[in-house]
């Protein structure tokens, strides 16, 4: 991905050069007919063309945007509540992510979204131990929110 | 200071935010004669990121990263703050007297040269400096 990147910005660059222009305009052109070009050699270079990859990290924002405020709004309800009835835990929540950035990524994802905070990683990083405001019935469904963000992480990282 | 169990989320990020800082140091360092700023907080940005590479890592792997030995960094400093003074009576003006030119180059065009520059670029290796070795001589106190 980022080889493709960095071939696609000297094509643009090259393009400056051919044409004598130097504005963000040809730039941003040339950058548009590079994409074209990079399209084309997309067999020849190393990974997957980077567009889906980088339309991949688009939907996990959107993902994550849209969980942040249903989420805030779950516990907004929970705070106007008149008698709060909330049971509080911790539980250790198996990942299957490896690289260091995937589980920094993946904890604050779940430290953003409100409700859970991820208070240690444990020394294998097999294990994110996450406190969760209240584990009545929202244990299954935090699961499924994490299985989607660890499916999307997982997702964007793939050669 | 007990560390955490495992501290890869702290790391990670310094990975990230240690660049951002450095370049805002830089940015806060070269805008000081027409915006906030200047020599003494750009070099305190400076020695901040390093300091947080400090945090999230420990000595050894600072002075892998960075092999300077900053009690020579200070001399550095100091002698660009008073030979600027220096050079300016060399020249046949008085003590501490700034001068600045206009030159074109090529490619940043009208581009202002100062000698007040030079001096900030002293008060900004003396704070780097200075600040590390209170930090580093204190935590090396084992």
């Amino acid at each position: 991905m980022a080889i493709q990147i960095l071939i696609n910005v000297l094509l643009a660059l090259l393009w400056m050069f051919i044409n004598n222009s130097f504005q963000v305009s040809s730039f941003l052109f040339g950058y548009i007919l590079g994409l074209f070009t990079v399209y084309i050699m997309r067999k020849f270079l190393p990974e997957e063309f980077y567009l889906k990859r980088v339309i991949k990290i688009l939907k996990l924002v959107y993902v994550f945007a849209v969980e942040l405020f249903k989420a805030n709004l779950s516990v907004l309800k929970i705070v106007m509540k008149p008698q709060i009835d909330i049971e509080p835990a911790f539980f250790a929540y198996p990942t299957e992510l490896e690289k260091d950035w995937q589980i920094t990524l993946l904890s604050s994802l779940i430290t953003l979204t409100p409700g859970t905070v991820v208070v240690a990683v444990s020394h294998d990083q097999r294990t994110l131990y996450v406190h969760a405001i209240d584990t009545k019935d929202v244990d299954e469904s935090i699961h499924g929110i994490k299985r989607s963000f660890e499916k999307m992480i997982k997702e964007v990282s793939e050669r | 200071m007990r560390k955490q169990d495992n501290d890869v989320i702290l790391r990670s990020m310094t990975l990230v935010i240690f660049f951002i800082i450095l370049t805002f140091s830089f940015a806060l360092f070269f805008g000081g004669h027409y915006t906030p700023g200047g020599g003494f907080v750009g070099g305190l940005m400076t020695a901040a990121a390093l300091i947080l590479i400090i945090i999230a890592y420990d000595m050894k792997t600072l002075k892998e990263a960075v092999s300077i030995d900053f009690k020579k960094l200070l001399n550095v400093g100091l002698i660009f703050a008073i030979g600027m003074p220096f050079v300016s009576m060399l020249f046949g003006k008085n003590f501490f007297q700034h001068f600045h030119t206009y030159i074109d180059i090529p490619v940043f065009g009208k581009t202002s040269l100062h000698t007040a520059v030079l001096f900030d670029l002293g008060v900004y290796l003396i704070v780097v400096s200075v600040t590390l070795i209170i930090i580093l001589t204190i935590g090396e106190n084992e």
